[in-house]
C-alpha cells in the first residue's frame, strides 16, 4: 500500500506524467481470459497495471460496467473477447461491438479521451497477443495521463516530484519470456 | 483438455501398443508405457525447466524453436507434466545403486541397438530434480507393461508430413528458406516461435515475396497418388493469416494444380481472399527452385497453364504444402490389431459407404487421417462415428451416474468469508508475499478467517479447507491460487462434496495472471494481488447459492428421414438399446440410394442396391421403429423433452428426448441453363444414371451416341446462388465418364477444379485420364456453350492451355448437377426446431470443427446432406457422429441444468421481445402474463449462461445469474477501494 511502482523505464524517458494508471479489463472465459491464461503458462510478462475482471462473453460486458469503472476513476477500460465466429455462445461478440459503440459514444459526451477505451479480440492461444495488447494499451493510457474522473490523490502524485521513495522496477514487456521464479 | 478431465477417460501417453488378444466386446491390449521420469505429483510448474542446462531439439515446434531436455511437449499438453527426453538428458542415472545400475545399463544397451548414436551418459547433472519442489524427478522410472481389458479399440494414429526433402528439385532440407506449411504454421502462431510472424530462416528478416508450392508430395509427383485435401485451404488461410500480420509481405503467390475447397463454406474463404487480394493464383506444377547466391533469393521455374507460359517466379521465401503421409507405426500397429492397411500403408477401412470408421476386424475402429488425409470438421465426425460404434460392444458397461446426495450445508446469514491464499509451491510465493497477502485479506468487509497453504489443490489443502469452512461456520470461500478455468471444477467438487453450495466459491487468478506474468515487478505484482484478492471478496460478498436444475429426459430418439443417414443414425441408436423412430415420408426407404438413380458408388464400384441392402438388413435387425408415408407436422419442446406430431401411418404425439434430422437434399434443377429442356441430349447426371441403371439407351431419340461431353458444377460454385462446391459431383463424373469411354464414347468433361478429394477418387481420376478421357479446364469466367440445332452437337469453350476456342464434339450432353437444400423440409424443420440455417440455406451446425453434427438448439443434430453437400461416405460418417452425440443425452435419465443462467423478473420485464430477437439459442419467449400484457421468460434448458440478454435489456429485467450486475459492480468498485499505489 506504502510501495509505489513507477512505469517503465522506457515511458519514464519519453513521457512528462509519471504515473501507473489504473486499467479494468474485461475478458470473456473462453477466448481473452484463457489468452490471459496462455500468457501466464508461457511466462510472457506483461505491465501489471490492470485488473481482470471475467464474465462470461463479451456480450456480458454492458455500458454500465464500463461507466461504472471510468467513474471510480479508471485511466482506462480494456474490452475484450473472442474473434469473429469464435464466440462460445456464436454471436455474443458481435451484441459486444453493438454495445460497445454506444459505450463509447457516451464516454466521449462525458469527455473521456477515446484512447482510453478499446475493444481487442484475443483467441485462448493468443498469449503473446494478450501481453503486447496490455503493454500497448498500458502505454497509450499512461500517456494520457490520469483519467479526467481520477480521484485526487491521483492528480496530486502526478505534480509530485518524480522520485522520493520511487522503485525503477522495469516493468518491461519482453523481459525473458521463458523464465518464470526468479 | 476435456478429455484429459473427464473422469472417465484415462490417458496414457508416452506409450506403445504391443500386442493385442481377443475379439470383440473382450480384447486384452498390452501397452508399454515409455518412462516420463517425471512422476505425477508434478504441479506443472516449470521450474525443472529454467535449472536444466540441456538444450534440444523443440519437435512441436518443428525444430524451429530449442527446448531443455525436460519440458512440456506443448502448452495445452494432456497430462499437464513434463518429460524428461531421455536421449538429451545429461544426468540419466543420478545416485543409483548397482541393480539399477544394470537395469540402466541394460536398457542404454537396447537403446543403443536402435540407434547407434545413442549418447553415453558421461556427466552428473540432476539439476531438475534438486530444483524440483514436489521431488517429482524420478530417474529410476522404467518401462512399464500393463494390460488393459477393452470392448472395443479404436485407432486414431494420424498422419505424418511427407518428408519434402525426397523431392530434391524444391531444396527442402538443402535450401534453408524453404520451409514446410507445417513449420510456417508454427510461425504463424501467434503463441509460437516469431510470436505470428514469418520470417525467413536464413536470416530471420520478414521475407517480402513468398511462394507456396501446392500439393508437394501428393498426386502423384514423385510421392503419394492421393490428395492430402487440407492443403489448399491451408495455403489460402495462411496467405491471408501473413497479409494481415506482416504487411511488409509484398507478393504471396500459390502455385496449384486444382484449387479444392470443397468443404461448407470453403468456396466463399477462397472468394474473400482472393477479394482481399492476398495472393496471386498461378496454375502450374514448378519444375525446381533454384537459390542465387548472388542475392541470397530463390526463383521458383514454373510454367503457367495459361497460355503455357513458362515463368521464374523470384521469392524470399518458399512455403512447400507437403502431403500427408501415413504414420510410421500405422502398418506395425496394424499388424499387431490384425487389421488390414491399404496401399500406402493407412489402416484400411471395410467399406466405406456401409460404415465410415468400420476396419476388417469386428471391434476395432478407424477414425481421422488414419485412413487418409481428411480436413477437421470431417476428423470430428469421424471420431464421434466412432465412438457410436464402439459403444456397440460396451453394452453393460455404459456408465450411469450415481451421485449419493449430500446434506446441503446451511449457508444463510450475513457473509462469512473465507480466504485461503496459495503459495503454490514458488510458483505464487517465490514472487509475492502470501502470508502479507492473507494478512491483508483479514481486513476486508466480512472476512472471518484467511489461511495460506502450500498447495491449495492438493488433497492436504482441499481436507484442510473443508475443516476451516466447518470449524469457522463460512458462507463463502475465496481462493488466490490459479486459474479458474482449470481449478474452479477441483475446488467445487471438494465443497459440493461437504454440502457446500459450489457456487459460493470465488477464484482468485494470482499465478497464471500475476506471479507467472510480472515476476519482474514484484511489488506492483504483489499490489495487483492484493487488489484481486479484494475484489474477489467483494464478489465473493455477493454470491447467491445456485441449485442445480434437472429436467426428465425421455430416452428415445426421433430420426427424420429414411435416406442413408437417417438408416444409419437410426441404427447406431437403435442397437445401443435406445428406443428409435424413424419416420420417412415416402413409401420407402433408401432415399437416393434407391431411387434408382445410382449405379456403382465410387470408388469400390459396388453396386448401390447391395449397400443398401446391407445398410437394411442392418436397420431390421435394430429394432428402430420405422414408420413409412409419415410426417412431422409439428415439434414443440426442447432437449429431453421434445413432443413430435406425426401424421400417416400413425396419428400420434410422440415423445423424444433428442432429434436427429435427416432429410437430405435436393438436386439442383438446371432450368433452361445449357439448354436443358430446350434440346433432349442434354441430361442431368441423374438422368443418366437412372439410364444406367435401367439399361435404357443413350441416344435419347437418335442413334447411340458416339460423344459426350460433361459439364460440371452446374449449380454450384455460382457467384450469385449457390457458392459453395457439392462435393460428390467430380467423382461421379469420372466414374460416369468412364463407364462412357468403356461403351466406345469419346468423352470429354469440362471442369473448372477437379476435386477428387475422397479415398480413392484421386487414383480414379488418373486411370479416367489414362483411358483416354479428355479433360478441358474451364477458367474463371467462361462457361461452356452448347451448340447444335435440335439436337446438342457440340460444346464451345474457351481453353486456357492452347489460348483458344475449342469446339468438341457430342451427341450427349450430361450436366453434373449440384446439391440445395431441400424444400420446403428445411424451411418447415428450421421454423419448428429454431435450429438456425447458414447463409448457404443448409442447416448451421453449431461449430464447424468442434461441433459439425449438433445444432444450436440442444438435442436436435444434424446427419447427412442436411448440413451441406457431401458424398455417401461422408454422409454415413456424420449419420453415426449424430447418434453419438445423441445418444450422450440419452444415456441419463434427467438433464442436468447449469443453474447460472439468466432469469427475467416479469415486474419489470415490459415484454419489448429484444433478448428473445438476439438469443441464438431461443432461451427467452414472450408470454402473455396478463390479457395484454406481455413478459419475457427464459426456459432454463436452453440459456447457456451468456448473460448477454442480460447486459441487452433496455430495461434491465434480465438478471445474469453468478455473473449479476451486483457482482461485477461490487468486483469494480472494489478495485478502487484503495487509494493509488
Ligand atoms: S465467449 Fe468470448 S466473446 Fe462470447
Amino acid at each position: 500500500m506504502t510501495q509505489q511502482v513507477s512505469p517503465s523505464a522506457k515511458n519514464a524517458a519519453t513521457s512528462p506524467t509519471v504515473f501507473d494508471p489504473r486499467i479494468v479489463v474485461f475478458a470473456c472465459n473462453w477466448c481473452s481470459y484463457a489468452g490471459a491464461d496462455t500468457a501466464g503458462v508461457s511466462r510472457i510478462q506483461h505491465q501489471p497495471h490492470f485488473r481482470m475482471i471475467r464474465v462470461m462473453c463479451s456480450g456480458r460486458i454492458q455500458p454500465a460496467f464500463v461507466f461504472r469503472a471510468f467513474e471510480k476513476g479508471a485511466d482506462g477500460v480494456l474490452v475484450s473477447g473472442c474473434h469473429f465466429g469464435d464466440c462460445h455462445y456464436i454471436f455474443g461478440n458481435e451484441r459486444a461491438v453493438e454495445q460497445f459503440a454506444k459505450t463509447m459514444n457516451v464516454v466521449k459526451l462525458l469527455g473521456i479521451e477515446e484512447g482510453r477505451l478499446r475493444l481487442e479480440w484475443i483467441s485462448a492461444a493468443e498469449g503473446g497477443r494478450f501481453a503486447e495488447v496490455i503493454n500497448e494499451f498500458t502505454d497509450q493510457v499512461r500517456a494520457l495521463g490520469p483519467s479526467p474522473f481520477a480521484a485526487e490523490d491521483a492528480i496530486a502524485e502526478i505534480e509530485a516530484p518524480e522520485g522520493g521513495g520511487c522503485q525503477h522496477s522495469d516493468a518491461d514487456s519482453d523481459s525473458d519470456a521463458g523464465g518464470g521464479g526468479h | 483438455m476435456d478429455a484429459g478431465r473427464h473422469p472417465l477417460i484415462e490417458v496414457i501417453t508416452n506409450a506403445e501398443i504391443t500386442g493385442c488378444e481377443g475379439g470383440p466386446g473382450d480384447f486384452t491390449v498390452t501397452v508399454r508405457k515409455n518412462p516420463r521420469y517425471v512422476g505425477d505429483d508434478c504441479v506443472a510448474c516449470g521450474l525443472c525447466v529454467d535449472h536444466c542446462p540441456q538444450v534440444g531439439g523443440n519437435e512441436f515446434d518443428m525444430g524451429l524453436k530449442a527446448r531443455k531436455a525436460i519440458y512440456r511437449p506443448f502448452p495445452q499438453s494432456v497430462p499437464a507434466t513434463y518429460v524428461i527426453d531421455s536421449d538429451a538428458c545429461l544426468n540419466f542415472m543420478p545416485h543409483l545403486d548397482e541393480r539399477q545400475k544394470r537395469r540402466l545399463d541394460k536398457m542404454a544397451k537396447f537403446k543403443r541397438k536402435i540407434d547407434p548414436n545413442y549418447p553415453p551418459n558421461i556427466l552428473v547433472c540432476g539439476h531438475c530434480s534438486d530444483a524440483c519442489d514436489v521431488d517429482a524427478i524420478d530417474f529410476d522410472q522404467m518401462p512399464e507393461e500393463i494390460s488393459l481389458d477393452v470392448g472395443s479399440i479404436l485407432v486414431a494414429v494420424g498422419f505424418q508430413e511427407f518428408d519434402a526433402r525426397v523431392l530434391g528439385a524444391y531444396g527442402y532440407g538443402r535450401l534453408p528458406n524453404v520451409v514446410t506449411s507445417l513449420e510456417l504454421e508454427r510461425m504463424l502462431n501467434a503463441s509460437g516461435v516469431t510470436g505470428g510472424h514469418v520470417v525467413r530462416p536464413s536470416d530471420l528478416e520478414t521475407p517480402k515475396r513468398i511462394v507456396f508450392i501446392q500439393c508437394v508430395g501428393a498426386r502423384g509427383e514423385g510421392g503419394r497418388p492421393y490428395c492430402s485435401r487440407f492443403c489448399c485451404m491451408n495455403a489460402v488461410k495462411d496467405s491471408m493469416l501473413i497479409r494481415q500480420h506482416d504487411p511488409v509481405v509484398e507478393e504471396i503467390t500459390i502455385l496449384y494444380t486444382d484449387l479444392r475447397a470443397f468443404g461448407k463454406g470453403f468456396d466463399d474463404f477462397v472468394t474473400r481472399s482472393k477479394e482481399a487480394a492476398s495472393a496471386e493464383y498461378v496454375r502450374g506444377r514448378p519444375a525446381k527452385v533454384w537459390h542465387d547466391p548472388a542475392d541470397d533469393t530463390l526463383q521458383v521455374f514454373v510454367e503457367d497453364t495459361r497460355g503455357h507460359e513458362q515463368r521464374r517466379i523470384p521469392a524470399d521465401l518458399v512455403v512447400l504444402s507437403v502431403a500427408a503421409a501415413p504414420n510410421e507405426g500405422a502398418v506395425e500397429l496394424a499388424e499387431i490389431f490384425g487389421i488390414e492397411t491399404d496401399a500406402h500403408g493407412f489402416i484400411a477401412r471395410r467399406d466405406p459407404a456401409v460404415s465410415a470408421v468400420e476396419t476388417s476386424r469386428e471391434g476395432v475402429f478407424v477414425c481421422g487421417s488414419a485412413v487418409g488425409p481428411q480436413v477437421i470438421p470431417d476428423c470430428v465426425a469421424q471420431a464421434s462415428a466412432t465412438a457410436s460404434r464402439a459403444q456397440l460392444y460396451l453394452t453393460g458397461h455404459r456408465h450411469e451416474e450415481k451421485a449419493e446426495p449430500v446434506e446441503p450445508m446451511d449457508l444463510s446469514g450475513p457473509p462469512r468469508v473465507g480466504v485461503m491464499v496459495c503459495h503454490c509451491g514458488v510458483n505464487i510465493a517465490g514472487v509475492l508475499d502470501v502470508e502479507q497477502l492473507a494478512a491483508d485479506a483479514a481486513e476486508l468487509t466480512d472476512v472471518v478467517v484467511t489461511s495460506t497453504d502450500l498447495f491449495a489443490c492438493s488433497s492436504t489443502g482441499q481436507d484442510e479447507l473443508m475443516e476451516t469452512i466447518k470449524e469457522h461456520r463460512l458462507n463463502r470461500i475465496v481462493v488466490a491460487a490459479c486459474t479458474p478455468r482449470t481449478h474452479e471444477p477441483v475446488f467445487r467438487e471438494t465443497l459440493a462434496r461437504i454440502g457446500f453450495n459450489p457456487f459460493l466459491l470465488e477464484m482468485v487468478n494470482i499465478r497464471d495472471q500475476c506471479s507467472w506474468v510480472h515476476a519482474g515487478t514484484p511489488e506492483a505484482a504483489q499490489n495487483k494481488a492484493r487488489a484481486l484478492i479484494r475484489m474477489g471478496v467483494a464478489r465473493a460478498r455477493h454470491l447467491e447459492p445456485l441449485q442445480e436444475g434437472a429436467a426428465a429426459m425421455t430416452r428415445s430418439a426421433l430420426v427424420i428421414g429414411g435416406g442413408i443417414a437417417g438408416i444409419q443414425a437410426a441404427t447406431d441408436l437403435a442397437v445401443q438399446g435406445f428406443p428409435v423412430t424413424l419416420v420417412e415420408k415416402s413409401n420407402r426407404l433408401g432415399g437416393r440410394l434407391a431411387e434408382p438413380n445410382l449405379m456403382l458408388l465410387y470408388p469400390t464400384m459396388r453396386p448401390a442396391s447391395e449397400v443398401l441392402a446391407d445398410k437394411l438388413r442392418r436397420l431390421d435387425a435394430s429394432g428402430a421403429r420405422i414408420l413409412l408415408e409419415t410426417e412431422v407436422e409439428n415439434i414443440t419442446g426442447f432437449v429431453g423433452s421434445f413432443e413430435a406430431t406425426l401424421k400417416g401411418a400413425v396419428d400420434e404425439v410422440l415423445p423424444v428426448g433428442a432429434v436427429i434430422l435427416a432429410v437430405g437434399a435436393d438436386l439442383h434443377d438446371p432450368g433452361a441453363a445449357f439448354r436443358f429442356g430446350e434440346l433432349p441430349n442434354v441430361v442431368t447426371s441423374a438422368d443418366l444414371e437412372r439410364r444406367f441403371v435401367n439399361g435404357d439407351d443413350l441416344g435419347l431419340g437418335a442413334e447411340a451416341p458416339k460423344s459426350a461431353a460433361f459439364v460440371l458444377c452446374v449449380g454450384s460454385r455460382e457467384p450469385k446462388g449457390f457458392t459453395g462446391c457439392s462435393r460428390y459431383c467430380c467423382p461421379t463424373a469420372i466414374k460416369q465418364a468412364m463407364e462412357l469411354n468403356r461403351r466406345g464414347i469419346d468423352t470429354t468433361v469440362f471442369y473448372r477444379d477437379i476435386r477428387t478429394i475422397s479415398t480413392g477418387a484421386e487414383e480414379m481420376y488418373r486411370e479416367a485420364r489414362g483411358r483416354g478421357v479428355l479433360f478441358v479446364r474451364v477458367p474463371p469466367g467462361h462457361t461452356p456453350e452448347i451448340v447444335g440445332n435440335g439436337r446438342a452437337e457440340a460444346v464451345r469453350c474457351y481453353d486456357e492451355l492452347l489460348d483458344r476456342r475449342l469446339e468438341v464434339p457430342a451427341d450427349l450432353v450430361v450436366l453434373s448437377v449440384g446439391m440445395r437444400p431441400r424444400q420446403p423440409e428445411t424451411d418447415h424443420f428450421h421454423e419448428m426446431l429454431k435450429a438456425s440455417v447458414g447463409l448457404d440455406g443448409f442447416f448451421l451446425e453449431r461449430h464447424p470443427e468442434l461441433a459439425p453434427v449438433e445444432t444450436a438448439v440442444e438435442g436436435v443434430l444434424l446427419a447427412g446432406t442436411v448440413q451441406g453437400p457431401k458424398d455417401i461416405v461422408d454422409s454415413v460418417a456424420q449419420a453415426s457422429a449424430a447418434a453419438a452425440k445423441a445418444a450422450v443425452f440419452l444415456a441419463h435419465d434427467q438433464v442436468r441444468l447449469d443453474p447460472a443462467v439468466a432469469v427475467v423478473d416479469p415486474e419489470i420485464c415490459r415484454g419489448c421481445g429484444d433478448c428473445v430477437e438476439i438469443c441464438q439459442f431461443h432461451a427467452p419467449a414472450l408470454s402473455e402474463t396478463a390479457p395484454g400484457v406481455f413478459a419475457a421468460e427464459i426456459n432454463a434448458s436452453l440459456c447457456k449462461g451468456c448473460g448477454t440478454c442480460a447486459s441487452w435489456c433496455p430495461s434491465g429485467a434480465i438478471a445474469a445469474r453468478h455473473f449479476t450486475d451486483r457482482q461485477v459492480l461490487a468486483q469494480i468498485d472494489a478495485f478502487f477501494d484503495e487509494a493509488r499505489p
